[in-house]
């Protein structure tokens, strides 16, 4: 493609280049001026490490730079002359010559020249500004301090703020920054009356009313998800499906609920280490896990786990600590203080997840939990409240003897609804003898037809924790190898009923434990379980005593049906096989999966002999409408239970892993054992008190006085609203990161966003009624050589929208917008033959792509289902991230491909047929008053006198075009899933149509201004 | 980006100029009036090109990587193991595994049996280059090209090593090769991309997935991504106007589009907008030019035969690799064919014979059609993938049907055009295939390789991200000098 637009990342020569206008500095900075000479040019082999150290020089340590060695010293302070550093620089000796010529590394001599300056002046080093905490500069009362700082700089450069844009221009700007929908014609209006009639109170309240609207939180969600890597499959070559929504609505919703932002990161890093962590809390924890995870069948399951580990490290240090802390996995960091036992301290935090390296072939990994959305929650907690009061009923009544009449008939009716077994009555011999082994055709859980099976045990005292208690399963082998773990099993565990459907245990299959099966030594229990068929965790279900249990799901994994074995009863074929001691008598079989009725008849067949107290409570209950009304709610609770979507979230190992500094960062060659740990020397120190677990990682990190978090923050919210951070490296505050433009200015917003309490939307009103935020963005010709990339701020932001901006715009003014707010991701268009060739060929889900029907055609593209190996094409092209690991800086590129999806997508295409339809029904009566309608949708102002020329002569053009041949106003009405309004006449509408494409085009409409 | 080159950007006004884009409305009423098929001709000095690239005189203007995704067989195909047939069964020695790890599909096998291939090898040309009967017309070449013994990669799972392969990391987030040549030489076409993606879509059975991070731009800004054209549907994305949009309507859209641009520019100033107005006119250009480059109507019968029968299949290898070569025709420096599904695990004896014919003849057809135009000179073809297959057999070692592991400690490729000596063989595995034995070739010594021959210091070429100057090669690699004339 055509190079477009780049944007180029910091370097030292930048300061030297874009500000050489500006006046030299009076007295040299070293964190300005002199660090990131040396850190670019010299650290790499002068640095803090000490494998890469040459001739044992360090240059970012002043008691080792100002050593003299041999009668030499690189650095004397105050004495340019003697300082071996300049010389070095300046010798014409290739090999004396400083960088080396291989090293491709120049020093300019504008640059060398500062250097000199500093050695003269004494040579004096500061610790890098990041790393110390930021001071609150004062700043003149009433003023926004935004304006403050800003102007101050400016008249340090001679340059003076531009004028305010239009009130129309500002609230477009607010209002694609605060919730990424453009104000409606009705908005504006309003607006700009209020504005009129009190002036600037006009202002906040606008922002108020953005900041308080339910669609707030979808706007900075865009940049929370890129930090994240959230997306909706697991990536790597399968890329097969995963659930995260659940996760990705906790973040919008903690915005919208204004969640002070310490918070915000404390729940994520650790919200399950929190004292009583609710729902919404664990489920905030899938910041932890929304990594890519392999499922590439022959993996060495440590080398990708410790790549999970790795990659939180990297996703933590970018998004909240600014560091590039990955630098230092294989060895020491070459430019910031940062060694490799810093690294793996910190991966310690993160190396105790109960998770395999290998997993998340067809669902997610582990662990996972059930995670309601708040309707469910709601729904499932009126369900257990009713059947509590039930169950209040039930124990009164009790006592109340029902009809023996009412209680036999209901016996009755239940025998008639026994289904028919494929095993008939079976008892197992004594436990202590060889374990017998029934045929699989016996009990044959074929995932097409369903099963089931039931039986009566009574377990010993003596048996293990964990106990077979029907096998079909194969343990024999390597756990890494694919064929290992494959078939189906019972166990008890724990006084629990586990059940396995297994292609490859654990990962690849399907587990679910009872809650609340009650199993004790030496008591007769009625087992029964039920299967649908299928692979998932949904189609089973348990009943004891011929009361429904609830399953805990704890993998959902099954990827293939396995391959029918015999099962032994009572142990499995482990090569330590742990036995089942007990008696287990009348197991039977069946064909498909059976009912609550037939589980009942089972159970009061032999329920008088072996269990006369729980048959006669059964009795006495039978008859009862109570007894079967909390039956009936009990059952629908549960299979609301079965239906809930799962998030993945962070868990502790009960004992954590060791932790070891990997030589070279490989996964199987660990040295030296670390604890948890941060680098407390560098930046802050360990809370007092606070544990040593993420909770504790999550404290130090948002402790008041630590350097890097708030800064880091609202550097990425500055870009957000301004289009580049005051430190242009949103991701990188170390050594190697560019001077901020306004650097008191960045300390004073984020010492005040710690000391505000983390206010989010607090630190959006300030900027967004800033006066430097309100300027124009119109820029003349002088400015723009002077300042290109607007790093002065002499005028307002002008940057193209984000990808998923510009089509939630045009669905917006076309009135097609469904904006119902979270759920699971959505299938708008996408080109069929998309994934030809590319997808895996195997029937994973998320394999394959079938367009949503209805309104989910139309939500915004935050929904869109986020596939990283091949993301949506309209997205990419303009320059969204595919998601793989953490981004906090997207590139703004301009492209021909760009072009074409403008002009193409059938989406954008739909939104113009629609927008054009609100041209004529909405617009008024002439073509002026039509064009001026759409373009001031898509742009928030009225079209001058020229511009609407130009959108009427093409209208009346096309009209003509159009009306001559119906045939193809027709076809271009065709696209899109809805219809066209049959009240419009075709060849007007296609020609309004495409006028609103062009609108929906233009340079404006996708930039905000 | 190093500091060197940014400088040129400092200025936007400058960039633009630079690269072609900021185009007064002169320069764009003149574009107004290309027709499509002058502007197909490559344009004659780069757009885009970094400043002091190339580093030295390049000996390949462009590079076909004819990728074999999934692990061909070199010890099937490129390289002959007598001692395998002679060990049949055997175990493998513990001195030529030396306890090198191996891949969880095998770990638990009880033995690692000796498999040797069986199919024949024969010497091919006048060199006499050994080459399995599965590859026919690739042995007719062999005078053309250096098979390459003695490849090794680090990674054992596909997706690690396609991604190490095209991106020098085993981990997502690199910029793939075809992304690091156009961000350092630019683009040779004023209406085509630098670097072009073709998928084969009819193989038989499916293969492992492909990833679109293949041919991103992982770090560097997102217009250096390749750009796949298409074999069903529209050869690139979006790229035909809707039924009913005539190219006369269009062309009245466009203009209204590019006044109103050009009024926004002369309100705010922004250079941006220049940009804009010139890329939506590349756009238009394209929406010609793409669908003229797709249409094989003006190849001779004897060129489309050449390619064998596959040709007339859009989607295929063999219609990929002509396509291929009408790209070259147009500017497009950077080629990337991939072909999945030689991942032979077991059944290698009935895949591999029936994958191998989809892309022999194509291949060897279009070195010749190359040759014949006479671009072979100063064009780079490699074939290859991400690593080879296991000595051993997958299960149970057979004569006659079997199926091999992955195996990345050797493997073989071939390399033909620019600069490689023609006719010969390079490096050599051990009897076994397994360990290479000799002149080690690295995949960061290949990206070396192939960047050298595009004028390219594979050290020099770098860009700054998180604080650090990456290259495609990491902190690695070295010129394959011996494959070099």
């Amino acid at each position: 493609m055509p190079r477009a637009r780049l944007l180029p990342l910091p370097c030292a020569a930048w300061l030297v280049t874009v500000l050489a206008a500006a006046p030299a500095p009076a007295r040299l900075e070293f964190n300005r001026d002199i660090r990131p000479i040396l850190s670019e040019n010299c650290f790499q082999c002068h640095g803090q490490d000490p494998a890469k150290r040459e001739g044992k020089l360090r240059l970012d340590d002043r008691d080792d730079a100002t050593r003299a060695r041999d009668g030499r010293v690189a650095i004397a302070p105050g004495k340019p002359g003697e300082s071996e550093l300049l010389l070095r620089l300046l010798s014409s000796h290739e090999d004396e010559r400083m960088p080396p010529a291989k090293s491709n590394k120049r020093v300019t001599s504008a640059q060398i020249a500062l250097l000199r300056q500093w050695i003269a002046e004494g040579a004096a080093y500061e610790k890098h500004w990041a790393f110390v905490p930021p001071k609150k500069h004062a700043v003149p009362k009433g003023t926004n301090p935004i304006d403050a700082f800003v102007g101050a700089t400016l008249a340090k450069h001679d340059l003076h703020p531009a004028p305010p844009a239009p009130p129309e221009t500002w609230l477009r700007r607010a209002a694609l920054d605060l919730t990424g929908l453009p104000p409606t014609p009705a908005e504006l209006d309003a607006f700009l009356a209020d504005v009129k009639k009190r002036g600037e109170p006009a202002y906040a309240a606008a922002t108020d009313r953005l900041l308080a609207s339910p669609h707030y939180g979808e706007r900075p969600a865009i940049e929370g998800l890129d930090a994240a890597r959230y997306a909706d499959p697991l990536g790597f070559n399968n890329d097969s499906a995963r659930t995260m929504w659940r996760w990705r609505d906790w973040v919008i919703e903690a915005f919208n609920a204004n969640l002070p932002y310490d918070r915000f990161i404390t729940e994520q890093l650790a919200g399950d280490l929190l004292p009583k962590p609710t729902l919404e809390q664990r489920i905030a924890t899938g910041f932890g896990r929304n990594h890519v995870i392999n499922s590439e069948g022959g993996i060495i399951g440590e080398e990708y786990r410790v790549e999970y580990v790795a990659d939180r490290v990297r996703t933590l240090s970018t998004s909240w600590l600014g560091l590039t802390m990955e630098c230092a996995k294989c060895h020491d960091h070459k430019f910031d203080p940062v060694s490799q036992r810093d690294y793996f301290r910190l991966f310690a935090f993160f190396n105790n997840v109960p998770e395999h390296g290998e997993d998340g072939r067809v669902a997610n990994a582990v662990p996972m939990i059930p995670a309601p959305t708040r309707a469910q929650q709601a729904t499932l907690a009126e369900q257990e409240k009713r059947i509590a009061a039930l169950d209040a009923e039930l124990r009164k009544s009790a006592n109340s003897q029902p009809s023996a009449a009412s209680a036999h008939a209901e016996i009755a009716r239940l025998e008639e609804r026994k289904s028919s077994p494929l095993l008939a009555p079976y008892d197992a011999p004594p436990s202590d003898e060889i374990a017998p082994v029934v045929p699989a055709a016996k009990l044959d859980f074929t995932a097409k037809t369903g099963a089931a099976v039931a039986f009566w045990l009574r377990p010993d005292g003596d048996n293990p924790r964990d106990a077979p208690l029907l096998s079909a399963l194969n343990h024999r082998g390597n756990p890494a190898d694919t064929q290992f773990g494959k078939g189906r099993e019972l166990r008890l565990v724990n006084g629990e009923i586990e059940v396995r459907l297994s292609d490859r245990f654990p990962m690849y299959a399907t587990v679910a434990r009872s809650q609340g099966a009650g199993i004790r030594p030496g008591v007769w229990r009625h087992v029964a379980l039920s299967y649908a068929g299928g692979k998932n965790a949904a189609a089973l279900r348990l009943w004891i005593d011929g009361t429904e249990v609830a399953l805990h799901v704890l993998h959902d994994g099954q990827q293939a049906e396995p391959p029918k074995r015999d099962w032994i009863v009572g142990a499995d074929n482990a090569p330590e096989s742990a036995r089942w001691r007990g008696e287990l008598r009348q197991l039977r079989g069946f064909a498909s999966a059976i009912t609550t009725d037939s589980v009942r008849a089972e159970f009061f067949a032999a329920a008088n002999e072996l269990s006369p107290a729980a048959a006669a409570r059964f009795a006495n209950l039978a008859g009862s409408e109570r007894f079967r009304q909390r039956n009936a709610l009990w059952e629908e609770h549960l299979a609301l239970r079965r239906s809930l979507p799962t998030a993945m979230v962070m868990e502790e190992l009960p004992t954590p892993r060791p932790a070891h500094v990997l030589t070279r960062g490989n996964y199987d060659a660990p040295g030296e054992r670390v604890e948890p740990g941060v680098p407390e020397a560098l930046l802050a120190p360990w809370p007092a008190g606070a544990p040593r677990n993420r909770l504790g990682l999550a404290q130090w990190l948002t402790q008041r006085d630590h350097p890097l978090t708030a800064r880091v923050v609202v550097n990425r919210f500055w870009a957000h609203l301004f289009g580049t951070g005051l430190v242009k490296t949103l991701e990188d505050f170390g050594s190697q990161s560019e001077w901020p433009s306004h650097p008191e200015l960045l300390d004073w917003l984020a010492r005040d966003f710690v000391d505000g309490g983390w206010d989010v939307k607090a630190f959006f009103k300030r900027a967004v009624l800033s006066a430097t935020y309100r300027q124009t963005s119109a820029v003349s010709p002088a400015l723009l050589a002077r300042d290109p990339e607007n790093r002065l701020l002499a005028r307002g932001p002008r940057v193209r929208l984000p990808a998923e901006l510009i089509r939630d715009q045009a669905l917006a003014v076309s009135g097609l917008l469904a904006s119902r707010i979270g759920g699971p991701s959505v299938f708008p268009y996408q080109p069929e033959s998309l994934y030809t060739g590319i997808v895996v060929g195997a029937a994973y889900p998320g394999t394959t792509w079938t367009p949503s029907a209805g309104a989910d055609l139309h939500r915004r593209s935050l929904y869109t289902f986020w596939k990283r190996t091949v993301p949506h094409p309209a997205m990419i092209a303009f320059d969204a991230p595919d998601r793989e690991f953490c981004t906090v800086r997207r590139s703004r590129t301009n492209t021909p491909l760009q072009a074409l999806v403008l002009w193409n997508e059938p989406g954008l295409l739909e939104a113009a047929r629609h927008l054009g339809a609100r041209m004529l029904r909405e617009g008024g009566g002439d073509d002026d008053a039509r064009v001026a309608f759409a373009f001031r949708l898509a742009t928030a102002r009225q079209p001058r006198p020229e511009e609407t020329r130009v959108l009427t002569a093409a209208l009346a053009r096309l009209r003509i075009d159009f009306s001559t041949t119906p045939a193809d106003a027709a076809a271009l009405l065709r696209v899109g899933a809805t219809a066209a309004d049959p009240s419009l006449p075709p060849a007007e509408l296609a020609a309004a149509a495409s006028v609103a494409s062009m609108i929906l085009s233009l340079d404006e409409t996708i930039t905000k201004n | 980006m190093s500091c060197q080159n940014y400088q040129r950007f400092h200025s936007r006004r400058d960039f633009l100029a630079q690269t072609g884009l900021g185009l007064g409305s002169a320069a764009l009423a003149s574009l107004f009036t290309r027709d499509a098929r002058a502007a197909s001709a490559p344009a004659t000095a780069p757009i885009g090109a970094l400043p002091g690239l190339p580093h030295f005189a390049p000996k390949a203007k462009r590079v076909f990587c004819l990728f074999q995704s999934g692990g061909p067989s070199h010890l099937d195909l490129l390289d002959e193991k007598p001692v395998l047939a002679a060990r049949f069964n055997e175990d493998l020695p513990d001195s030529v595994r030396r306890g090198q790890r191996i891949t969880g599909m095998v770990a638990s096998q009880a033995r690692l049996a000796v498999q040797p291939s069986r199919f024949a090898f024969q010497p091919g040309g006048k060199c006499g280059t050994r080459i399995s009967d599965l590859l026919p017309h690739t042995r007719d070449i062999a005078d053309e090209i250096c098979v390459l013994r003695s490849l090794h990669t680090e990674a054992i799972n596909h997706d690690p090593a396609i991604t190490f392969f095209q991106s020098g990391s085993q981990l997502p987030g690199r910029p793939s090769m075809g992304a690091w040549v156009d961000y350092g030489l630019g683009r040779l076409s004023d209406n085509l991309p630098a670097f072009v993606v073709l998928v084969s879509v009819n193989t038989k059975r499916a293969g492992q997935g492909l990833l679109a991070r293949l041919w991103g731009s992982g770090f560097l800004p997102s217009a250096h991504q390749g750009v796949q054209f298409r074999s069903a549907g529209e050869p690139v994305l979006y790229l035909n106007d809707p039924e009913g949009l005539t190219r006369a309507r269009r062309r009245t859209m466009l203009d209204g589009i590019g006044e109103l641009n050009r009024l926004q520019h002369a309100q705010s100033g922004d250079p941006e907008v220049e940009t804009r107005i010139a890329q939506f006119e590349l756009a238009y250009r394209m929406q010609a030019s793409v669908p003229e480059l797709m249409d094989l109507k003006g190849e001779s019968a004897a060129v489309r035969e050449s390619y064998g029968p596959e040709v007339e299949t859009p989607g295929s290898f063999a219609r990929n690799c002509l396509l291929a070569r009408r790209l070259a025709e147009r500017g497009v420096r950077f080629i990337q064919l991939y072909h999945r599904d030689w991942d032979h695990h077991g059944s290698l004896h009935e895949q591999l014979p029936q994958i191998a014919k989809d892309v022999d003849q194509p291949s060897a057809a279009l070195v010749r059609d190359l040759k014949q135009r006479g671009l072979l000179d100063d064009t780079l073809v490699i074939w290859g993938g991400e690593f080879g297959r296991t000595p051993y057999a997958q299960g149970q070692a057979n004569r006659e049907r079997y199926g091999r592991d992955h195996h990345g400690k050797a493997f073989s490729i071939w390399m033909a055009g620019a600069g490689i000596k023609a006719g010969t063989t390079y490096g050599a595995s051990d009897d076994f295939g397994f360990n290479v034995a000799e002149n080690p070739v690295h995949i960061h010594d290949l990206q070396a390789t192939i960047l050298h021959q595009l004028g390219i210091d594979h050290e020099r070429l770098t860009y700054k991200f998180q604080g650090r100057q990456y290259r495609l090669t990491d902190v690695h690699g070295h010129v394959v000098k011996g494959v070099l004339t």
